[in-house]
């Protein structure tokens, strides 16, 4: 009972949260100085009669209150309107979203499987050579700029011919068979995911390996050492469990990242996914669009620091919903 | 101790590692050299072929192709760069991507001769223009179809221009430009075959126009029913691909979006080759969708694409590797673009009685001598060979270099002269100081702002080089690249700029689409944009303003090219005689192809694909 209280009572919490980034994205959308008309108004065969029509069906003409009340009214509507080529922005999105979230489902799955282990690995290796060899190379990863980084597998691809340059699939993909299909996926997400995995792993890694180690200092667990408990015991079911905690906040991080934290790579890589998009969409000042992926980046991170805050509780028993 | 030297070692080594498999060997050295393209890449040269033979077959009238006979097959890779289409309703696409990707598809009564710019029959067989100038009567060819099978009548054309065009559905663009004098011509359908359009007077651009694209009657008549909003979502991007119905050489088979759009061939098109295969030869046309040009050029090096547009920095590598690798390089010759800058000559006051240009710098920007300084001043040569690194030509007049109204005396130009430039400041009553900066007549300091789109890095460098030539003369230039929205703003609203490093999109076939930048009422009349009751009282217009007013009207009703020719000529030497736009380059339109693609034949207006149906694989 008191978990569904706590979840309404964090709901409510966020809709204040939403309603100050809604307003201030609009607005610093709204007040610099892009006008989504500008690249029509540079073109000699649009006629000011078109201009015109184009304001009004973009609601431009309004003043700046009316037309965020507008978008306002028809957000909680559930309707995130039409861009300004147009099209509804909710089917732009539909189509990006899938590929961001294969993306960066992947590569969170892949970095929880390998930065976990490979930080309680490092932890009870501490000062060893392996402890070692594993932080200097996540040393790079976290130094590298994930921009450039995936600049020099992109040069790598096209040298070696190994790996196709950017997108997802490939051009006969929907002549394959299922087996193909699934290769043709792997083959384009290889490189992305690497980048994104490398990149992660190492922030993961570290702090899974931190947080082990300080528990390891404990008293606790020299006291479960001193009553004789096996080792495995007093690692895995004592200390990993309370290092743990941690990172479960961190989950909530991650699932906030899900869609808008491959921007940079996606770009670079060419993917289909939602970084692209928005980035246009910026640039264009392509205000629908630009704010259903902002309160959308919001709403995801609302939700997620919920999830593991609730995850908290199931981990932790002391941890209180009050 | 010595654990920690090994540790230092494997990191250095690791680094080291990392580094020369970074380097090795990526880019071959290679000089640069600024007559780059008088060397080495040779102008396309490939020989007008005149009108298609009708030949017809089983009742249809086909066009016979003129390359040689190649064979069935194959896919072709171009890319597109930026979002990729908007919709493949070319009726209602408003830029440019969408409009050439749905062109692909659709093909409309004339189209323009890719080597002469000549307008030809594309669907339509003949047209028959009467004594008047005003009455075109169009005769289609017969038995053609639709990639559904359905036949293309004088129904379908009645139905594009009267509903879809007259009507205003979708982009307007077409419909804006047809007008003239705020009316539509009329047009009738004689026959199943035979239409006729009426202009309400000569309108010499009109025939050109009707190369717009034809609509299939039984597939849009019940779209155009239910009403505009209907019609723009129609054939939208996520419309089955097998819905929709082309006229043109390929239809659509798939549209990944933000990856690429793939067409397959109509085997219904309307033209054959020498033995009476239908064409297109190839099954696929494959467009990427790329992000950038970075990724573009990687695409081409990975073999992903078959044909790339070269830009100005790649082009010595790209030349370089040319004799080792499987695509060929084609010089297409100048691009139809313009880049120029513009003083402000606006003289008027804004509603508030404020000056939009200070009265001092009025002065000097509407003083002849002082644009013609700056105009000698400009070292036009210098920019083509360190920014375009040679690919590029100088540019003196108002029609771009491939135009075919381009007149031939300006386009030689003149070089710079500084000298020349400082004897017309002096004339003016400009004199330097001991230091070396100008004055004006009365003593003021000649100091201005020149702007220009920040991002465009060619726009930026070229602004940073006139300001030290400018500052030859003395002229003090605080150059300032402003946001492209912010500039369009100011161009076009507040007025409140002195000098600007600007570019247009012109029309090689036709100067009437710049109308707008002439008239002195047009909405891109940038150099003195009137708005308001300006517009209307021009009270101010200089005479030169007025005689291209007149030029621009009467150009566009005369039919005959020659004639017409001839007063094109004059506005261009009216636009370099008083420099409202000093234009200073064009960029040479340079492409590599693979070399298993046969019949290629690009030409500067046409490009590389304007006959991509003959295109094979050998």
């Amino acid at each position: 009972m008191s978990v569904l209280v706590y979840i309404i009572k964090r709901i409510l919490n966020a809709i204040p949260i939403l309603f100050i980034v809604s307003l201030i994205s609009f607005f610093i959308i709204r007040l610099s100085p892009i006008d989504p008309l500008s690249e029509l108004k540079l073109n000699p065969a649009i006629s000011p009669q078109t201009l015109e029509a184009e304001k009004i069906r973009l609601g431009l003409d309004l003043p700046l209150y009316k037309q965020y009340l507008r978008w306002g009214g028809n957000f909680l509507k559930g309707d995130l309107g039409v861009s300004t080529s147009g099209e509804l922005v909710a089917d732009r999105l539909k189509e990006r979203i899938p590929n961001t979230l294969l993306l960066t489902g992947i590569t969170i799955i892949l970095t929880w499987l390998v930065g976990i282990p490979l930080g309680i690995y490092a932890a009870l290796n501490w000062r060893k050579p392996a402890d070692r060899i594993i932080t200097v190379f996540t040393s790079i990863g976290m130094a590298v700029p994930s921009f450039f980084y995936a600049l020099l597998l992109l040069v790598l691809a096209v040298k070696t011919g190994w790996f196709p340059i950017g997108g997802l699939t490939s051009f006969n993909f929907s002549q394959m068979n299922l087996f193909h299909k699934i290769f043709d996926i792997i083959h384009h997400l290889f490189l992305p995911v690497l980048v994104l995995f490398t990149l992660s792993l190492a922030g993961l890694q570290r702090q899974m390996r931190g947080n082990l180690l300080d528990v390891l200092e404990s008293d606790y667990i020299k006291l479960a050492r001193a009553k004789g408990l096996s080792e495995n015991k007093v690692i895995y079911k004592h200390a990993v469990r309370n290092a743990i905690n941690p990172m479960v906040t961190l989950i909530g991080f991650e699932f906030a990242g899900l869609l808008s934290g491959a921007a940079l790579t996606e770009y670079v890589f060419q993917y289909p996914g939602l970084g692209r998009l928005v980035l246009e969409a910026v640039m264009k000042s392509d205000i629908n669009l630009v704010m259903a992926s902002l309160m959308i980046g919001s709403i995801m991170l609302v939700i997620g620091n919920l999830i593991a805050d609730i995850l908290l509780k199931i981990v932790d028993p002391r941890v209180t919903m009050e | 101790m010595t654990k920690k030297v090994i540790y230092i070692l494997l990191i250095l080594g690791f680094f080291v590692f990392a580094a020369t498999s970074c380097l090795h060997k990526d880019i071959p050295e290679v000089e640069i050299n600024s007559n780059l393209t008088q060397n080495f890449v040779q102008e396309h040269i490939s020989h007008a072929k005149g009108k298609y033979e009708l030949i017809e077959i089983n009742g249809i009238e086909y066009f016979r192709s003129r390359g040689n006979t190649g064979k069935y097959g194959g896919t072709l890779s171009n890319s597109t760069i930026g979002e990729g289409p908007k919709t493949f309703n070319i009726w209602n696409s408003k830029d440019n991507t969408s409009s050439s990707l749905a062109g692909i598809m659709f093909e409309g009564m004339f189209t323009s001769d890719p080597h002469t710019g000549e307008v030809i029959p594309k669907l339509a067989k003949k047209v028959e223009i009467d004594s008047t100038g005003k009455k075109y009567t169009i005769t289609l060819r017969k038995g053609l179809k639709w990639s559904d099978g359905k036949e293309i009548t004088a129904d379908d054309v009645e139905f594009t221009y009267n509903t879809i065009i007259k009507q205003g559905y979708g982009d307007t663009s077409t419909r804006d430009v047809m007008t003239v004098d705020g009316q539509m011509p009329e047009c009738v359908k004689l026959d199943k075959y035979t239409i006729r359009f009426t202009t309400p007077k000569p309108f010499a651009p009109f025939l050109r126009m009707l190369g717009f694209a034809i609509a299939p009657k039984h597939i849009m008549k019940s779209v155009t029913d239910k009403g505009k909003e209907e019609f723009n979502r129609f054939w939208g991007v996520t419309t089955n691909p097998k819905e929709i119905v082309t006229n043109g050489a390929f239809k659509l088979k798939e549209y990944v979006p933000a990856q690429r759009v793939i067409f397959e061939r109509n085997p219904n098109y309307s033209m054959v080759d020498s033995k009476n295969n239908v064409l297109p030869y190839l099954d696929k046309y494959v467009v990427y969708i790329v992000g950038d040009l970075n990724n573009q050029v990687l695409k081409f090096e990975a073999g992903e694409l078959d044909i790339l547009p070269v830009r100005g920095n790649q082009v010595a590598r790209f030349k370089s590797l040319e004799k080792n690798s499987d695509y060929k390089m084609y010089n297409l010759g100048a691009g139809d673009g313009t880049t120029f800058v513009s003083f402000n000559l606006n003289r008027r006051q804004n509603e508030k009685g404020k000056y939009y240009v200070n009265p001092i710098k009025q002065k000097w920007f509407n003083d002849d001598n002082f644009r013609k300084a700056v105009d000698y001043a400009i070292d036009r040569d210098f920019i083509v060979a360190n920014i375009l690194n040679g690919v590029g030509m100088p540019l003196y007049t108002a029609e771009g270099l491939s135009s075919i109204f381009l007149n031939e005396n300006l386009a030689k130009g003149h070089p710079k002269d500084i000298n020349f430039a400082r004897k017309l400041l002096e004339e003016s009553g400009f004199y330097t100081d001991e230091k070396g900066i100008l004055h004006d007549k009365e003593g003021n300091i000649v100091e201005f702002t020149l702007m220009t789109n920040a991002g465009n890095i060619e726009r930026e460098s070229i602004g940073v080089m006139i300001k030290e030539d400018l500052a030859e003369l003395g002229m003090k230039v605080n150059f300032k690249p402003i946001e492209f929205n912010v500039l369009v703003g100011k161009l076009t609203g507040s007025l409140d700029w002195d000098a600007i490093i600007m570019g247009l999109t012109g029309s090689s076939l036709e100067p009437n689409n710049g109308a707008n930048v002439w008239y002195s009422y047009g909405s891109l009349h940038m150099f003195n944009l009137r708005q308001g009751k300006d517009a209307t009282n021009k009270v101010d217009l200089r005479i030169w303003e007025k005689k291209l007013d007149e030029l621009f009207a009467k150009g566009a009703t005369i039919l005959d090219f020659s004639e017409r020719k001839k007063i094109y000529d004059e506005y261009q030497q009216i636009v370099y005689d008083n420099r409202p736009f000093i234009y200073l380059y064009t960029p040479l339109n340079i492409y590599a192809v693979r070399t298993k693609f046969k019949n290629l034949d690009p030409t500067s207006l046409g490009g590389v694909l304007h006959n991509l149906e003959e295109i094979y694989i050998e």
